[in-house]
């Protein structure tokens, strides 16, 4: 092909790409689109199969060093086991009570759904435009499904592709998450920072509220996607950042880059009709 | 032939950022797998294979990439171009130059992917300038390196071919 044909395919085809990221940027909102779909389709197994051999070998040299240490850990994990279902029992009253005071008032808690475990085949938690990769098995995720980690959230599912989905981390500069200050349940917008690789901010807290380093930031359940009170990070500083809002980082709750294993929260969001006003802006 | 190198290097560069990813968790921010392949592929001067084939890794690399889909294929693509444009005025022969370009490549294509957020997204996921700097400067030499490492290997690979292709044609000649 001449070089005056190759120009014009590829100013179509920059053309094209412009366009594509234009929209996707102008609607705010993480749309999927066929060719990611399909390139999620032939690289997920790619990932899945390198995930799975280093796991293996990992694994290999892990059983060996370990065989030594194992009645130890057992010996420990079954007093772990005790204390813990001990703590069931009390938190099981705890429940009922709780139940049987919410009849009582008429406030019904809203439930949250089933968890999966679900693998991760692949993850770039550095990079500015950072992803990670699921591998869900027969039963597909869905779009905007909360990902959790034992210690707290991880994000949400923004592309699926048959066993395979595509998270946005909560250190994402492009996402946000509706949180609350546990200690004075005061609400604001957690965004991942751009200062700072794996940090988070937390936005539009008044001055006039107390905020402490070490404070808990949870989930608010006001952004139509989490549900209420899963952790998403501690306070590490605050500085007065301007004339109304205080400047609040936040030291995320899960180690992204410890994660091999994460949790799919079934849950049902709010209506479409009632996100569409405030909430809006937390689905990016 | 040329279509199954581009494929077989193309998926090298996917298992290659694999494992790195892997081994080294912040591999994808320190070298850039996929456009050493498209710049390496783009040195021959074939404008219109470097335009598709810098279109095909850079949406594969979108597909691994968060943030949205089109950043890398529109810059990859571009890069791609260019320097095919490029080795059409420039002789490159050595490993050094083969750095030279590379790492430039990559600094063009960094460029590329901050403005392209920066004018395109509205809430672009841009670290703060002077640490893009840094992370930009040292991919570069990174990619600059790794794309030395493949041409010389590459080379010796083709060398080695080239000889034995010889030895079996003299062999011939002399039966």
């Amino acid at each position: 092909m001449d070089e005056r044909r190759t120009g014009y395919l590829l100013s179509i085809l920059l053309l094209g790409q412009l366009v594509l990221v234009a929209i996707e940027g102008a609607h705010s909102t993480r749309s999927r689109t066929y060719a990611e779909v399909i390139g999620m389709r032939v690289l997920g197994p790619v990932a899945h199969l390198v995930a799975a051999t280093s796991g293996a070998v990992t694994q290999a040299g892990g059983k060996v060093k370990l065989q030594g240490q194992l009645l130890d850990e057992n010996r420990r994990l079954r007093q772990e086991v005790e204390q813990l279902r001990l703590r069931l029992l009390r938190l099981g009253d705890v429940e009922e009570e709780l139940s049987r005071l919410g009849d009582a008032v008429g406030y019904s808690a809203p439930l949250l759904g089933e968890i999966r475990a679900v693998d991760v085949v692949y993850a770039d938690y550095t990079s500015w435009l950072r992803s990670l990769m699921l591998y869900t098995g027969s039963r597909p995720a869905t779009v905007n499904e909360p990902v959790l980690a034992a210690a707290g959230l991880v994000g949400r599912v923004v592309v699926v592709a048959g066993p395979y989905a595509k998270v946005q981390l909560v250190t994402d500069r492009a996402a946000a998450v509706g949180g609350m200050i546990l200690r004075t349940r005061r609400q604001g917008l957690v965004r991942g920072s751009s200062q700072e690789g794996n940090a988070l901010a937390l936005d539009y807290v008044p001055l006039s509220v107390d905020v402490r380093s070490g404070d808990s930031v949870v989930t608010a359940g006001i952004d139509g996607v989490y549900p209420r009170g899963i952790p998403v990070g501690t306070v590490v500083a605050v500085e007065p950042g301007g004339q109304l809002f205080h400047k609040i980082r936040l030291a995320p709750a899960v180690d992204l880059g410890a994660l091999d294993q994460v949790y799919l929260l079934e849950h049902a969001p709010l209506p479409q009709e009632l996100t569409r006003g405030g909430g809006a802006d937390a689905h990016r | 032939m040329r279509i199954a190198k581009l494929a077989g290097g193309l998926a090298l560069a996917v298992l290659l950022h694999f494992v790195g990813t892997r081994l080294l968790p912040s591999f994808p921010q320190r070298v850039d797998v996929f456009l050493v392949v498209v710049v390496l592929s783009a040195l021959d001067g074939n404008t219109f294979s470097a335009v598709l084939f810098g279109l095909l890794a850079g949406l594969v690399q979108d597909t691994l990439a968060g943030g949205n889909f089109g950043l890398f294929g529109f810059a990859d693509t571009a890069v791609a171009y260019a320097m095919a444009r490029l080795s059409q005025r420039l002789v490159i022969q050595r490993a050094t130059g083969v750095f030279a370009v590379v790492s430039f490549a990559s600094l063009l294509q960094q460029v590329m992917l901050a403005a392209l957020a920066f004018l395109l997204l509205p809430n672009p996921p841009l670290p703060d300038p002077l640490a893009m700097l840094e992370q930009a400067a040292a991919k570069a030499l990174a990619c600059g390196v790794l794309g030395m490492v493949a041409y010389g290997l590459t080379g010796r690979f083709r060398v080695a071919v080239e000889a034995r292709r010889r030895g079996r044609m003299g062999r011939l000649r002399l039966g």
